[in-house]
C-alpha cells in the first residue's frame, strides 16, 4: 500500500484505521450466544450516555456488563501487544522478536500461577502477575546490560530469564493441587478474555494506555531504533534513553496484558509483520497501524472464540489458527519484508 | 587560508586491557579542506574517526570543534554541526531513501515531534543536490551500493553540518561510483565544508586531499600537507610496501597515482632525500574563471618566497586565464604548491622541474 513520502499514513488510510476499531467493536457487541440486533446495541450505548434506557434489562446486562468490558479488553490487548511487539522487533532489529523476548510474559505467568497457588483473589493474582512480569525484565536487564555489551546479549539474557520463569511456572503447577488449582492455572495460562470486568480493566488498562500513548508520541523517533549503533548515535538523539523508554513502555504493556488475560500468543508477532508488509518500515505509519489493526484483529478473534461453539475456545488457539495462514498468504503476496 | 575548525590534540586511545591503538595523534583541518586518513587494515582508522566524533572516548588528549572540546558540546548541538557517514555495509536498509535521508534531520527535531515542512524540504533539497531525487521512494534494500553510499551522504548532509566525516566512502564501489563519491566530497569542500575521510587508496588522497594523515600499525601517525605525507618512504613504513608514485600525463593535467610494487622486506633501503633537493620549476596554470584565478593568486602568495618570475593574463573571449610562474626552492614545497593549485575546481596545472646541481631536466 502506498504511504506518504515521509513514511506516514495518508489521510484516507488514517480515517479507515481510526473508524475500523469502533465499527468492529459495535458489530462484535451484537454477536454472541445471544444474538442482539444492531438497533438494540446502539440503544444500549445511547442509553448509557443519555441515562434513558429503552431496551430490556437482560439485553442491557449482556451488552454492558459482559460484552463491553470484554471488547474493551480485546481492544487494549490487541493494540498493546501489537505495539509492544513492533517496538521490540525494531529495537532488536530482529523479525523474530516478540513482546516476550525479554521474559516479561513468562514472569507474568509465574506471578499469576503463584497467585492462584496462594489462593489470592482475582485482583491479587493480577497485581502479582504484573509485578513478576516487571521483575523478570528487571532481571534480564541486570543480567544482560553493561558497558560494552550489545543488545544481542540482552536478548540472550531474556531467553535465559524467560526459561527460568517457565521452569518456575512448571514448578508451581507441580506443587498445585490437581483438583482445583492445576486446572485453573492451566486455563489461565492458555489465555482468554473471559476474565474481563470493569475493575480488572481499571487496574490493568492504565499501564497499557500509557505505554501505547508514549510509543505513539515517540513514533518518529522509533525509526532510529533499527539503525546500527554508530548511525543511531550520530543522529544526535540520546539513543540509550530512547531504548530504555521503549523497553519500559513495551514491558508495562505486556505485563499488564498478560496479567489481565494470560498468554495471548502470536498477536505481538503477527500484527506488526502484517503492518510492515502493508505500510512499510516507518513507525510514523507502523505504530498507528499496529494499534488499530491489532485491536480489530483481537476483537474479531475473541468474538469468534466466544461465539463459534457452545464452549468457549481459548483465544490463543484461535489467534494462531486464524493468524498463521493469513500471515503466510500476505507474506507470499507482498514479497515479505526484510531488515 | 581556510578557517581551522577541527583539531585533535595529542589524542591517545586503547581499549580496556588492550594495546595502544592510537598514540599522540594531532591534526587539524579547516573549512573548505579535505583531510584524508590513510593506513593499513587494523591501524585504527575507524577508531580514530569514532574518537574524533566523541563516540569513543580518548584515553588522553582531545578533539575540538572551533576550539571547544567535542565532549563538552551537547550531543544535539554537536550532531547538527557535524555529520557522520558510516561504512555502507554497516548501514541499515529498512526504510525508503527519502525516509532514510529524513532521519538525518533527527538532531533538529525535538522530543515528541515529527518532521515538519522545513525538514521535508531539506531532505528533498539534499537529494536534488546529489542528483538522486529519482530514488526517493525506493527502499534502500533495492538500490545499488553506489546509490546507497550517496543516500548515506545525503542523510548526513540533511542536518546542514559544517564538518562531514566519512568512513571509507569509496570502498567497494566501482570506478564510476568512486568518482561520483569523490567528486561529491570535492564539491562539498568547495562550498566551504570540512571533509574528513578514511581511505584505502593513497591516490585518492593525492588527487583530492589538501591534508593527509597516515596511521601506522601501533598507533603512530604523521600528518601534514598531502604531498609531504603520501611519499614512497612513508608508504613503505606504514604499509610495508615498496611503491612508486607515478604521474600519468593527460592533455589537461598530470595525475598522480600510487602503484604498489612489492612487499618491503626487513631492512629499509637507503632513503632518498628527494624532497629537500633544490630545483627550479616552470609551472603552467590554466583556470576557467575569475574566482579561481583569485584563489590561485592567494595560494601563490603563500609561496611567494619560491617565486622568481610570474606572468598572468586573461584570455578574453573564452573566459580562460593563463598563468605561468617560475620557482626556485626545495622540491617538496614546489610539489605542494602544484598539488594545492590542482585541487582547485577547473584548474589545470603542469610543472616542469630541473635540479640545480646537475642540469638534467626531468618532467615532474
Amino acid at each position: 500500500m502506498k504511504v506518504r513520502k515521509d513514511g506516514g499514513l495518508t489521510a484516507a488510510q488514517s480515517v479507515v484505521l481510526i473508524l475500523a476499531v469502533p465499527v468492529t467493536a459495535v458489530i462484535a457487541l451484537g454477536i454472541g450466544r445471544i444474538s442482539i440486533p444492531m438497533n438494540d446495541v446502539l440503544s444500549v450505548l445511547l442509553g448509557k450516555i443519555t441515562g434513558n434506557m429503552t431496551v430490556a434489562a437482560l439485553t442491557e446486562k449482556t451488552i454492558w456488563n459482559l460484552r463491553v468490558p470484554r471488547i474493551l479488553l480485546a481492544i487494549l490487548v490487541g493494540a498493546g501487544l501489537s505495539t509492544a511487539g513492533c517496538s521490540f522487533q525494531s529495537l532488536f532489529a530482529n523479525p523474530l522478536a516478540t513482546p516476550d523476548t525479554l521474559g516479561v510474559a513468562s514472569g507474568a505467568s509465574f506471578g499469576a500461577a503463584l497467585g492462584i497457588l496462594l489462593g489470592l483473589p482475582f485482583t491479587g493474582v493480577q497485581c502479582l502477575s504484573m509485578a513478576m512480569g516487571l521483575a523478570a525484565v528487571g532481571l534480564t536487564w541486570l543480567a544482560g546490560s553493561g558497558r560494552g555489551r550489545g543488545l544481542g546479549q540482552i536478548v540472550l539474557a531474556g531467553i535465559m530469564i524467560g526459561s527460568l520463569f517457565s521452569a518456575l511456572v512448571s514448578f508451581t503447577k507441580f506443587a498445585a493441587d490437581t483438583e482445583n488449582q492445576l486446572p485453573s492455572i492451566t486455563y489461565w495460562l492458555m489465555g482468554g478474555l473471559d476474565k474481563a470486568g470493569f475493575r480488572g480493566l481499571l487496574i490493568g488498562g492504565a499501564p497499557v494506555i500509557i505505554g501505547i500513548a508514549v510509543l505513539w508520541l515517540l513514533r518518529w523517533k522509533l525509526n532510529l531504533l533499527p539503525l546500527s549503533d554508530d548511525e543511531a548515535r550520530s543522529s544526535g538523539v540520546n539513543i540509550v534513553r530512547l531504548r530504555i523508554v521503549t523497553v519500559v513502555c513495551a514491558t508495562m504493556i505486556t505485563a499488564s496484558c498478560v496479567s489481565m488475560c494470560g498468554q495471548v500468543g502470536w498477536v505481538g508477532l503477527l500484527i506488526p509483520h502484517m503492518c510492515r508488509m502493508l505500510f512499510g518500515g516507518s513507525h510514523l505509519a507502523l505504530i498507528p497501524a499496529c494499534i488499530s489493526i491489532g485491536a480489530v484483529f483481537m476483537v474479531i478473534v475473541d468474538t469468534a472464540a466466544r461465539s463459534m461453539t457452545a464452549a468457549e475456545i481459548p483465544v490463543s488457539i484461535l489467534t494462531a489458527m486464524v493468524g498463521a495462514p493469513f500471515f503466510i498468504i500476505l507474506m507470499r503476496r507482498s514479497g515479505g519484508w526484510q531488515y | 587560508m581556510a578557517v581551522l575548525n577541527i583539531a585533535v590534540e595529542k589524542g591517545c586511545f586503547s581499549y580496556p586491557k588492550g594495546p595502544q591503538i592510537l598514540q599522540d595523534i594531532s591534526f587539524e583541518a579547516g573549512s573548505g579542506e579535505i583531510l584524508a586518513i590513510l593506513g593499513p587494515n587494523g591501524a585504527g582508522k575507524t577508531t580514530l574517526l569514532r574518537c574524533l566524533t566523541g563516540m569513543l572516548h580518548w584515553g588522553s588528549g582531545r578533539a575540538c570543534l572551533d576550539g571547544e572540546d567535542i565532549r563538552s558540546i551537547p550531543e544535539r548541538t554537536l550532531w547538527s554541526r557535524m555529520a557522520y557517514v558510516p561504512q555502507a555495509r554497516s548501514a541499515s536498509q529498512v526504510y525508503t531513501v527519502f525516509q532514510t535521508v529524513l532521519l538525518g534531520r533527527s538532531s533538529r527535531i525535538g522530543g515528541f515531534s515529527k518532521p515538519g515542512e522545513e525538514d521535508l524540504e531539506a531532505a528533498s533539497r539534499v537529494l536534488g543536490m546529489l542528483g538522486i531525487s529519482h530514488l526517493a521512494d525506493k527502499p534502500c534494500s533495492q538500490i545499488s551500493g553506489g546509490e546507497l553510499q550517496m543516500v548515506l551522504i545525503a542523510r548526513a548532509l540533511a542536518s546542514g553540518p559544517e564538518v562531514l566525516i566519512l568512513d571509507e566512502p569509496e570502498s567497494n564501489l566501482d570506478f564510476r561510483n568512486q568518482l561520483v563519491v569523490l567528486d561529491t566530497i570535492s564539491l562539498l569542500a568547495q562550498q566551504g565544508m570540512t571533509c574528513i575521510f578514511n581511505t584505502h587508496y593513497p591516490e585518492h588522497a593525492l588527487q583530492r586531499a589538501h591534508r593527509s594523515l597516515l596511521l601506522a600499525k601501533g598507533g603512530e601517525a604523521i600528518s601534514g600537507p598531502t604531498t609531504s605525507i603520501v611519499t614512497k618512504e612513508n608508504i613503505r613504513k606504514a604499509f610495508g610496501v615498496n611503491a612508486v608514485i607515478g604521474e600519468i600525463e593527460t592533455p589537461g593535467q598530470t595525475l598522480r597515482s600510487v602503484v604498489p610494487m612489492s612487499l618491503a622486506e626487513g631492512c629499509a633501503q637507503q632513503e632518498e632525500q628527494t624532497g629537500k633537493r633544490r630545483v627550479i620549476a616552470s609551472m603552467t596554470i590554466i583556470a576557467d574563471s575569475n574566482d579561481t584565478a583569485q584563489q590561485i593568486n592567494e595560494i601563490l602568495h603563500r609561496y611567494n618566497r619560491l617565486l622568481i618570475g610570474r606572468m598572468g593574463m586573461p584570455h578574453r573571449g573564452c573566459g580562460l586565464y593563463l598563468i605561468n610562474v617560475s620557482m626556485d626552492g626545495p622540491e617538496a614545497d614546489i610539489l605542494e604548491a602544484g598539488h594545492l593549485l590542482g585541487l582547485l575546481p577547473g584548474v589545470r596545472v603542469k610543472t616542469v622541474t630541473a635540479q640545480i646541481e646537475d642540469t638534467q631536466t626531468q618532467n615532474r
